[in-house]
């Protein structure tokens, strides 16, 4: 009777929110912590190369790049944290800082392409994350499945 | 501080510098994309060297086509 009922398994879902929130993390909680290393290293290091080139305030833009930022906002953590820089900073801007960060438009561009493509490799790594925990519970429960009917 | 100021303002590129910036966005790629396909962490590094070349290569056959095509046409 006891073996009929459905058990609740959150690994999934939880290594797919915090595979979001940092890149390969979920990874690292369902045990595959060389390939989620790997995985934050190359995001975090392309997110945080694409910020340094195009610079926090026109990289990290919601009301300009729109739907851009919803790319980046994949990136998790990493966009949370560069949105709150980039508040902090344009808040302060003055006009002239503003028009240099205009006239430097193909940095910015090379920026925004690098932290959309950042985002966008987490989506394929939060999904493979997911994947491979309900891989693993699957092949969990048929081996707990045969070892209870050895048993008996 | 001098942190802060790395991500504070733009880097100035040339033309050339942006071209070569498709080089590391490029293995980035590779790099995640064999990660997730690999069966074992240990075939990554030369799966996506060739994945990388492969991509790069692509990229500039493309970019030869477009160009023969953009003489011919103007």
């Amino acid at each position: 009777m006891e073996r009929n009922q459905p058990t609740i398994d959150i690994r999934a879902p939880l290594a797919g929110f915090l595979g979001w929130l940092v890149p390969g993390l979920g990874h690292i909680l369902i045990g595959d912590r060389s390939r989620g290393l790997i995985c934050f290293v190359t995001i975090t290091a392309t997110f945080w190369t694409g910020v340094a080139i195009g610079g926090v305030g026109t990289t990290i833009d919601p009301h300009d790049r729109t739907l851009w930022f919803a790319g980046q906002l994949c990136a998790g953590g990493n966009t949370i944290v560069a949105y709150m820089f980039h508040e902090t900073v344009v808040s302060r801007w003055t006009p002239s800082d503003r028009a240099a960060a205009t006239a430097n438009w193909a940095s910015s561009e090379v920026g925004v392409h690098y932290t959309g493509v950042a985002g966008l490799l987490n989506i394929l790594v939060v999904l493979d994350a997911i994947a491979r925990a309900e891989v693993s519970t699957v092949v969990a429960r048929i081996k707990r499945r045969e070892t209870a009917r050895s048993v008996t | 501080m001098f942190l802060m100021g790395l991500f504070l303002t733009g880097a100035e590129l040339s033309s050339r510098q942006r071209l070569l910036l498709m080089l590391p966005l490029c293995l980035s790629i590779a790099i995640v994309y064999k990660v997730t396909r690999c069966a074992h962490v240990r075939d990554v590094p030369l799966a996506s060297l060739t994945l990388w070349i492969t991509i790069v290569l692509g990229m500039f056959a493309v970019g030869v086509g477009l160009w023969a095509a953009f003489m011919i046409m103007v």
